[in-house]
């Protein structure tokens, strides 16, 4: 597969998709994913290869250990193929919030392929050889590039997946999924990294499933939500008329579909981003140029040397999220911030817990806009990043699975489906968007 | 003025891995930095899992102790900067700790315990050519790094330096028997105080390693703030250092710089449920605690109570050598006997630990026995037992090899005939009724006899001789 890296290379150049490329195909074949090349965000371990997670201060680790992920596809015949642009630590909606290479959208190279797993949804829509992504989501960072770049993205339920090897940026968050072109890549690739890991106490105990069989069971029966909340104000008109599209393509193959109400969506992304930055901040503590990463001329005190590392090795968003973190969990400030989001935080759950009470699946936009162009995301200020991901925090604080699928384009440009399901219930996601793909 | 002292007391766990990984807790000879891996490196990407044995221990550390342990509890993260913290926080237990509200009895002291919980051990760091201040540049050795500790809080019960020392002395006592602590690892167990005198600000003596070293910095921190008081001057609320080799504490910190350790809870690791039947196992699986032990000496084998209380407070080896020895020589109140009167004694005299000695219960009892049979005298035991917990060789030998077994009475009789028919002239004094003959008499037997054998029994002898002749 020598030619594969070749053509990678020349993606690369083109897109801005890798941070690290393999030099050789070292894989052995003879598994579900032989003859597929799995590329890996930059902030996945792959042993031996250089892993950034995007940023400055990790620049030379590489990792003596593979994240459990990638071992898992290696043992299934992959080719390990390189690691993906991303935003520093998954620090960004957009893929700009990195000192490296920015992916471009390969509908319109002006535009975003969104974040944080930029390179993945990018490398996914253009490769024109046998490729699997292996992505990551904290808040909305495999939704939202994979509808940006009209590819399938597959987040599965916190702990379905080992983090075993992921550079944390916010542990009760973090979740390891998949990008394919189609459901059924998506499926296969979950199947793959998917159960138990001894390494990862958080991971489920649950036995692992084969999701390749919950394709072509259709939609008959099934039961889809609608909620309210998710085609409020700032969700552009052409996007919602694309959504509603699709929901009613579900239930003209057999679903049902009621409209229902999540009440704390409002809450949910205030609730989101004081969690994930406080577990964000103590994550990055470890970043100080003494056994990995950045080295600079040892000079003065240690923390002099600890500030000198950690001044030149974070960009301003993580230099921004290591102070807001730090903030919210200090003695004076932990109960109305840290703790109260935490409470904030149940809440969310049980608006999920009580929505599907009563339906199968939940049906709305992954993002409240088309991909934006560079400029526009120049002249935006942070609190405006933050509120694009208003859609998906609220999943991705709950932990339960979603999926983002293609389904219409506005301005010519692709618009993702989001589809939620319970814990767990990976399979009713997959049976939904692969009805819907098939029947297209 | 009283003083209000409150203890705050980490212990190293003898467990064979560390806390968060599979890394060995032995690093006795080891090469700084061998015992490590990526998870107690800290490493990007790994994660921890928690060693089962170091909770186990943990909670019959609690249960010991009489704390409550907790239906579910969790770790938290501490974060703060310095170089012994691979992630530069530390994985500890901060709202919800393993175990609340015990005790611990100092004869019939209450000592309230707080809090018991777990953490990692930070690195070791080796300060290269002189102190923290003046060396040229600092090592640091992560074998230490993620070792299991506990931390045991008292209440403000103590109320001097010498009760503090006990209650140290009496706590690493049941570590020990709980198989949990191993008294002999240098730095295992290091104490945070807190003190005030009644009234007072408190003050924190941090990071005292050692029993004698505690009571030390507790006078030394105790008569500062009397002096202070003295002098009109308040005691300001501070954390200060202990320096052991100068026995002086000075300002670490005051009040207003106190760290905030922005608390959160550990994300990596699933709450732990505590069931029942997961306790009551642990329980069944403890050990006799020293006060039993002391009542066991003391009902089954009739051993003084405050003989008992020696051997069991001195350390679990000494009440190991005292089990031994009495099932070897079956006679407890005699063993008990001898070894806080005589074995202690010669062994403080040598300036030796039991564990260093070269003594063993079945060269101790030889000695024992030796008196029993009458081969050597109790006074003559009492000489030769310094010179057997010196060397460590068998009495028996010693006595063989040296000729000193007691003079038979065949031996003993002809002495007694040869000094009498020598010293005619004493034995007519005796019969004149100058009874310091006698003892004249008892001095050249003893000196034929090389004095092996009872003076009171020699004399005895003599006198029936010179009665008989
Ligand atoms: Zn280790």
């Amino acid at each position: 597969m020598t030619g594969v890296i070749d053509r990678a290379r020349e993606l690369d150049e083109e897109y801005g998709i890798f941070n690290a490329l393999a030099e050789s195909d070292d894989s052995m074949g003879g598994g579900r994913l032989e003859g597929v090349a799995v590329s890996v965000k930059d902030n996945v371990c792959v042993m031996g290869m250089e892993t950034r997670a995007g940023s400055r201060v990790l620049e030379g680790y590489r990792p003596p250990f593979d994240a459990t992920v990638v071992k898992k596809c290696r043992g299934e015949g992959a080719l390990i193929l390189g690691k993906t642009t991303q935003d520093e630590f998954g620090f960004g909606t957009f893929n700009v919030n990195t000192p490296f290479k920015v992916p471009v959208n390969p509908h319109d190279r002006e535009r975003s392929a969104g974040g944080s797993s930029g390179g993945a949804a990018c490398l996914t829509s253009v490769a024109d050889f046998p490729h699997l992504a292996l992505a990551e989501s904290t808040g909305g960072s495999i939704s939202c590039p994979a509808s940006f770049c009209g590819v399938v993205g597959l987040t599965p339920t916190y702990g379905r997946t080992s983090r075993w090897g992921l550079v944390d940026y916010a542990n009760s968050l973090d979740k390891i999924g998949v990008m394919g072109k189609t459901v059924a890549d998506a499926a296969l690739l979950l199947s793959v990294i998917s159960g138990p890991d001894e390494y990862d106490s958080t991971v489920s105990q649950a036995p692992p499933e084969d999701f390749t069989g919950y394709l072509g069971n259709g939609v008959e029966g099934l039961r889809v939500g609608v909620p309210r909340e998710y085609f409020g104000e700032g969700v552009d008109p052409g996007v919602s008329e694309a959504v509603w599209g699709a929901v009613k393509g579900l239930e003209a193959l057999g679903a049902t579909v009621k409209e229902l109400s999540l009440p704390h969506t409002g809450v949910s992304l205030a609730s989101y981003y004081i969690i994930a930055m406080a577990e964000a901040s103590t994550n990055l503590a470890k970043f100080s140029g003494l056994r990995y990463g950045l080295h600079l001329p040892l000079e003065g005190a240690f923390d002099e040397y600890f500030s000198r590392v950690r001044a030149r090795g974070f960009s301003e968003e993580a230099k921004r999220r290591i102070i807001l973190g730090t903030f919210t969990r200090m003695a004076g400030y932990r109960d109305a911030y840290y703790m109260k989001a935490l409470r904030v935080r149940t809440r969310v759950i049980e608006d999920f817990k009580r929505a599907f009470a009563e339906v199968d699946i939940l049906a709305a936009p992954t993002m409240p806009v088309v991909a934006p162009r560079f400029d526009e995301i120049s002249a935006m200020e942070p609190i405006q990043h933050y509120m694009m991901d208003v859609l998906t925090v609220a999943p991705n604080l709950a932990g339960i699975p979603m999926i983002s699928t293609p389904c219409g384009r506005v301005d010519g440009m692709p618009v993702g489906l989001h589809l939620m399901a319970d814990h767990m219930e990976e399979g009713k996601l997959i049976r939904a968007t692969h009805a819907l793909e098939v029947s297209a | 003025m009283k003083a209000v002292i409150g203890l705050e007391v980490h212990v190293q766990l003898e467990t064979e891995s560390k806390l968060f990984c599979g890394c060995s807790t032995d690093s006795e000879g080891a090469e700084p930095n061998g015992n490590t891996c990526p998870i107690c490196l800290g490493f990007p990407g790994a994660k921890p899992k928690v060693n089962r044995r170091a909770v186990e221990h943990a909670v019959k550390i609690a249960r010991a102790l009489d704390c409550e342990v907790q239906p579910r509890f969790y770790f938290s993260r501490k974060s703060y900067f310095y170089p012994d913290m691979p992630k530069n926080f530390q994985i500890t237990q901060y709202e919800m700790p393993l175990a609340l509200g015990g005790h611990l009895l100092l004869d019939d002291r209450r000592i309230g315990i707080t809090r018991v919980h777990m953490e990692e051990d930070p690195a070791r760091l080796v300060h290269v050519g002189g102190s923290i201040s003046s060396s040229l540049y600092t090592l640091i050795d992560h074998n230490r790094s993620g070792v299991p500790l506990v931390e045991i809080v008292t209440e403000p019960d103590l109320t001097s330096s010498r009760e503090a020392r006990l209650f140290l002395r009496k706590l690493s006592l049941i570590l020990e028997h709980l198989g949990a602590y191993d008294p002999g690892r240098e730095g295992g167990l290091r104490v945070d105080a807190n003190v005030s005198l009644e009234g007072g600000q408190r003050v924190e003596v941090k990071n005292i390693t050692g029993f004698r070293a505690v009571e030390d910095a507790l006078n030394y921190e105790i008569i500062r703030q009397e002096s202070m008081a003295d002098m009109g001057i308040s005691v300001m609320r501070e954390t200060r250092h202990y320096d052991a080799e100068s026995n002086t504490t000075s300002t670490l910190r005051l009040k207003e710089q106190e760290e905030d350790y922005g608390y959160i809870t550990e994300p990596d690791l699933v709450r732990i449920d505590v069931d029942e039947a997961w306790i009551a196992r642990l329980e069944s699986e403890m050990p006799e605690l020293p006060d039993a032990r002391i009542q066991r000496y003391v009902e089954e084998s009739g051993v003084p109570r405050f003989q008992a209380g020696i051997m069991v407070n001195t350390g679990l080896d000494l009440s190991r050598f005292f089990e031994e020895s009495i099932r070897l020589f079956p006679r407890p109140g005699v063993v008990a006997n001898w070894i806080v009167t005589f074995l202690l004694k010669s062994l403080n005299y040598e300036g030796l630990s039991l564990r260093e000695s070269k003594v063993n219960p079945e060269t101790f009892v030889e000695l024992l026995a030796l008196i029993e049979e009458g081969t050597i005298t109790e006074r003559l035991a009492r000489e030769l037992i310094k010179e057997y917990v010196g060397t460590g060789e068998s009495p028996r030998a010693l006595v063989e090899r040296r000729g000193l077994a007691s003079a038979g009475r065949d031996e003993l009789g002809e002495a007694i005939g040869e000094v009498l028919s020598d010293n005619r002239k004493a034995v007519a004094d005796y019969r004149a009724g100058q009874t310091r003959a006698l003892d004249y008499l008892l001095g050249q037997v003893l000196r034929r006899i090389r004095a092996r054998g009872d003076p009171v029994e020699v004399k005895r002898l003599i006198r029936e001789a010179l009665d008989s002749e």
